[in-house]
């Protein structure tokens, strides 16, 4: 059985490795790909990260292959189409591993313990083994060779984005980390930073972080505000909407598309300008709205955090892992009966403004998690720029999921880790939020404020204001989103 | 004019010198047109159509009427040209002073007062006794002017009236003519929008149509806002001579060796899972060498660029040599791209980012869409030559999203040529143009081929859309 790697450490160096996150500066790029030129890659994997990312190293004139599992490669399954339709060499693991001076592991997280077991004993001595996210060493405390390097390089985006922005000429911002009990030979950063540029990841940012800070937050962010909040405020706001007798595709279409075009707002300028799309008279009474809503959810918020940290959370998972997922399929299946899910979006025209002005709960809840999550992680010690990035950065990320194919297609973009959190927290989130729901009207879901509700006392719109603008993720997304000069549209 | 004018696939040539080809056009009552167009496009022949010159080879022309006043340069130069053959025709040993000025006013015109009032107006009063011949030019034209407004015309043609006139002369002309806009349809020719009056309905857009041949290429309403910007656009563009603005000195590309090609495809091949989209093509490109590239859907047009592009993941299994590299030998995409202007309906798609027409154009320094680096000083000068050559001053800081599309391509166009690479890729640069923008793009083509040394490759479908200049073709079939 794993052991958790995280609770072996004592509490100074846990809270030292939590804190660990540091914004790169570019120059500490200027090496380039060098520290990898000339040397084998091997992928293992050939799923959405897997592919995106070995395209862009081998743009960067990185030698790049990919290793798959015999049977994937003689049943030519789409990992195997993937591979070869773009060109790659494609072996087994007996055939490229040993070959190989870095080799990325790409796989799902529920692969990785029989995955590097396989691939271990095969890999040159000295080599480097590459993950892109720390559960398997942290949570499962997977013992990594003692010649292997081990590190991290975790683009902060799904794969296809990861393609597109280098292909822009642009990169996502992307999170490195090595493992120091597995660098012998000091050569760790060097690899990461070399990675991460052979992704294009230097040009939106590079965080320096730890294993486990990247595991901890990310575990949170994904679990609350990104996955959970999204899948429970669609649920409620569509029961909501068509108790009060609005159109069930109205109400459909309102919430599919609404997150997608409210949290653009936030990609753009934050919270702050999120809230600022609104009238004066929404803005406050979303402010409102999200304050009463961080009083009953931070408890939940909390408890999230504090199974991350201490290891129940996967701990607990792991258990489904090994109990044939009966809880994870369970509720994918119950997801897929809601009513919101079971109602496609109407064929109604709504205006992009119209998103802000009649979904002011929505983007309540959007902006009552985000602080929630942010808040959260800071004070279990992650860093702000990790938290930042764990919650409001990636937020339209899924939201533009949710708009693609609803909470189906949110769910199986994400992680398997990830969609586990998410069902978790929705299902104490929906429990938690019935007596709020009761005294919720249409004016903030579903119609908008009306006419006479429209004066605001400058006192209260100036305190609204000052608040909105001096939450801590404020501060660090203008210097982080700095960075992101000419971002792209979603919508 | 109750009736109206009209050409229908009218042809008509002036002694073989210029053609106007295939000329659809109708004149109804309360319209005033203005025609205009680059130089030899046929401008001053359509005007001189409707006072009854040229011959009609095909086509019909119909509703001309039989008293047209006419001022242009050719009926000026005629005029003094007459004036000076009845000198030669004197054999008698005096010397002659030729027609005065009131005869060729006074006896010409039949409204006399009119004419009185204009003798006056146009300051000819002193003038009066002196030899036609004798005037200046400037004089010369107002006495044409006269006598065309003076005559009780049916239809009034100036073919740049207002060129050589002082501001005064100006501005009274001007007045009048808009005082007899309800009396008479006015024909202008003018070779800048800004010149026209507001009374202008219609404006007629020539162009040319290859050597000594133009037609009439656009037809433009007065009330479409839209289109008559563009067309202003055009005209700038087509009309005012322009330099490609200067690549950026403090970051030349790496130079390329004259003897090697550009370009080598050897047996390249592009197929997905068993389907061959392409199949063993051989293709060089020498520097200096413009090819036009084209092909049915599903040819694989694009699969060929985007090998040369390095945007096809099968460029790594190919044989193919760009710009020095020899592909998948450790070079990375950056160093091929640098070498390239790539423009193309799908780059457009893409380009979806919130920035300004500025960085827009800049960004084509760093193959980049959207801008990550920050530009120099350099940078943002020639950025802003290459908006004045567009016409698009104004909009250096507009979001480019905001631009209507033609604009977009033609600033995509200007990013694809601002770093003057080797090879300039256009492919069907002109798809989902309309008329207009199409005209537009492929003069700032035009103007790019004549200005630079770059080589330019051209992918279309459309015969019609071709570049002066393109030697060298390749036409893909599409495999079955």
């Amino acid at each position: 059985m794993s052991n958790n790697y995280f609770n072996t450490l004592p509490l100074r160096e846990q809270l030292a490795q939590l804190a660990k996150c540091r914004f790169m500066s570019m120059d500490e790029f200027s090496d380039g790909v060098e520290a990898l030129k000339g040397k084998k890659i091997v992928v293992i994997g050939c799923g959405a990260q897997g592919l995106n990312q070995g395209l862009n190293l081998r743009d960067s004139g990185l030698d790049v292959s990919y290793t798959l599992r015999a049977a994937a490669i003689a049943e030519k399954r789409q990992s195997w189409k993937n591979a070869t339709e773009n060109g790659f060499v494609v072996g087994t693991y007996e055939e490229l591993i040993p070959t190989a001076d870095v080799v990325l592991n790409l796989t799902p997280d529920k692969q990785h313990t029989p995955v590097v077991k396989e691939i271990m004993p095969l890999m040159k001595q000295g080599a480097c083994l590459s993950y892109s996210h720390g559960f398997n060493i942290v949570e499962e405390g997977m013992q990594i060779r003692e010649d292997l390097t081990v590190i991290m390089v975790a683009p902060k985006c799904p794969g296809s984005e990861v393609r597109a922005e280098y292909v822009r000429g642009f990169g996502v911002p992307t999170l490195i980390a090595v493992h120091e009990d597995n660098d012998p030979k000091g050569e760790g950063l060097a690899l990461a930073k070399a990675y991460a540029v052979g992704t294009g990841g230097h040009k939106a940012g590079v965080l320096m972080s730890s294993f486990i800070a990247e595991v901890k937050s990310d575990l949170m962010g994904e679990q609350t505000i990104l996955c959970g909040m999204l899948q429970t405020g669609s649920i409620l706001c569509f029961d909501k909407m068509v108790e009060e007798g609005i159109d069930a595709g109205y109400a459909s279409k309102l919430i599919q598309y609404g997150w997608e075009t409210i949290t653009e707002a936030l990609k753009y300028g934050g919270v702050t300008n999120m809230l600022d799309r609104l009238s004066n008279p929404a803005k406050i009474k979303a402010f409102d709205l999200a304050e009463e809503l961080k009083v009953i959810m931070r408890p939940l918020y909390n408890k999230h955090q504090d199974d991350i940290i201490n290891g129940t959370f996967s701990r607990v998972m792991m258990e489904d892992w090994a109990n044939d997922d009966k809880n994870l399929l369970g509720w994918r299946a119950e997801t897929a009966e809601t009513n919101f899910e079971k109602t496609p979006a109407g064929d109604v025209e709504i205006s992009e403004q119209e998103f802000f002005d009649n979904g002011i709960l929505m983007v309540a809840m959007v902006k009552a998690g985000v602080e929630l999550a942010f808040e959260t992680m800071t004070a279990a010690g992650i860093i702000a720029e990790s938290a930042y990035y764990e919650s409001l950065h990636e937020t339209p990320l899924i939201a533009n999921t949710i708009a693609r194919k609803k909470l189906y297609e949110m769910n199986a973009t994400i992680s398997d880790t990830a969609e586990y959190g998410c069902y978790l927290y929705n299902h104490a989130c929906l429990p938690l939020l019935a007596d709020f729901m009761k005294d919720i009207k249409t004016d903030v879901i579903g119609k908008g404020l009306s006419e006479t509700d429209n004066g605001v006392d400058n006192a209260r719109l100036i305190e609204v204001n000052a608040a909105l603008r001096s939450h801590p993720v404020e501060a660090i997304g203008a210097v982080l989103r700095g960075h992101m000069a000419d971002m792209k549209k979603i919508v | 004019m109750n009736h109206s004018i009209s050409l229908k696939k009218a042809t008509v040539t002036f002694d073989e010198r210029f053609t106007l080809t295939n000329i659809d056009w109708d004149i109804t009552a309360n319209q005033h047109w203005m025609i205009t167009g680059s130089n030899g496009s046929g401008k001053s022949a359509l005007a001189a159509v409707l006072a009854g010159m040229g011959d009609i080879t095909t086509g019909q022309v119909s509703g001309l009427p039989e008293n047209v006043g006419l001022v242009s340069f050719e009926a000026q130069a005629e005029l003094i040209a007459e004036e000076l053959k009845k000198d030669d025709a004197d054999i008698m040993d005096v010397i002659a002073i030729g027609t005065p000025v009131r005869e060729m006013i006074f006896d010409y015109c039949s409204d006399q007062n009119l004419a009185e009032q204009l003798v006056e107006k146009f300051g000819l009063s002193s003038l009066l006794d002196r030899a036609f011949r004798k005037l200046s030019t400037g004089e010369t034209r107002k006495v044409m002017l006269i006598r065309a407004l003076a005559n009780q015309p049916d239809l009034l043609i100036l073919d740049e009236p207002f060129d050589g006139l002082d501001a005064n002369t100006l501005d009274m002309l001007q007045e009048h003519l808009a005082s007899i806009v309800n009396q008479v349809p006015i024909v202008m020719v003018l070779n800048r929008l800004d010149e026209m009056p507001s009374f202008i309905t219609h404006i007629a857009y020539m162009d040319k149509q290859g050597k000594d041949q133009g037609g009439l290429s656009l037809i433009v309403d007065r009330q479409d806002t839209t289109a008559f910007n563009e067309l202003h656009q055009l005209l700038h563009l087509k009309t005012t001579e322009l330099e490609v603005p200067e690549a950026d000195s403090s970051n030349q590309l790496p130079k390329l060796d004259p003897a090697q090609p550009l370009v080598r495809l050897k047996d390249v091949t592009i197929k997905y899972e068993d389907t061959i989209i392409v199949d063993k093509l051989n293709w060089t490109i020498e520097q200096g060498q413009h090819w036009q590239l084209s092909g049915p859907n599903g040819s694989g047009k694009t699969g060929v660029l985007s090998l040369i592009t390095g945007d096809h993941p099968q460029c790594y299994v190919n044989d193919i040599f760009v710009f020095g590299f020899q592909r998948g030998n450790g070079e990375s995409i950056w160093q091929i791209k640098q070498f390239i202007g790539y423009v193309s309906t799908a780059l457009q798609w893409e380009y979806r980012v919130s920035t300004s027409c500025r960085n827009v154009i800049i960004s084509g320094f760093y193959d980049s869409i959207g801008m990550y680096s920050k530009a120099t000083d350099n940078q943002k000068k020639i950025a802003n030559e290459w908006l004045a050559l567009l016409g698009m001053k104004d909009r250096a800081d507009s979001p480019f999203n905001k631009l209507s599309y033609g604009d977009q391509r033609l600033l995509l166009i200007a990013r694809a040529m601002v770093k003057h690479p080797p090879l300039l890729i256009l492919d069907e640069p002109c798809l989902g143009l309309d008329d207009l923008n199409r005209q537009l793009v492929l003069a700032l083509i035009e103007k790019i081929c004549q200005g630079s040394e770059t080589t330019v490759l051209y992918v279309n479908h459309h015969a019609e859309d071709q570049i002066r200049g393109i030697e060298n073709y390749l036409e893909l079939v599409k495999r079955q």
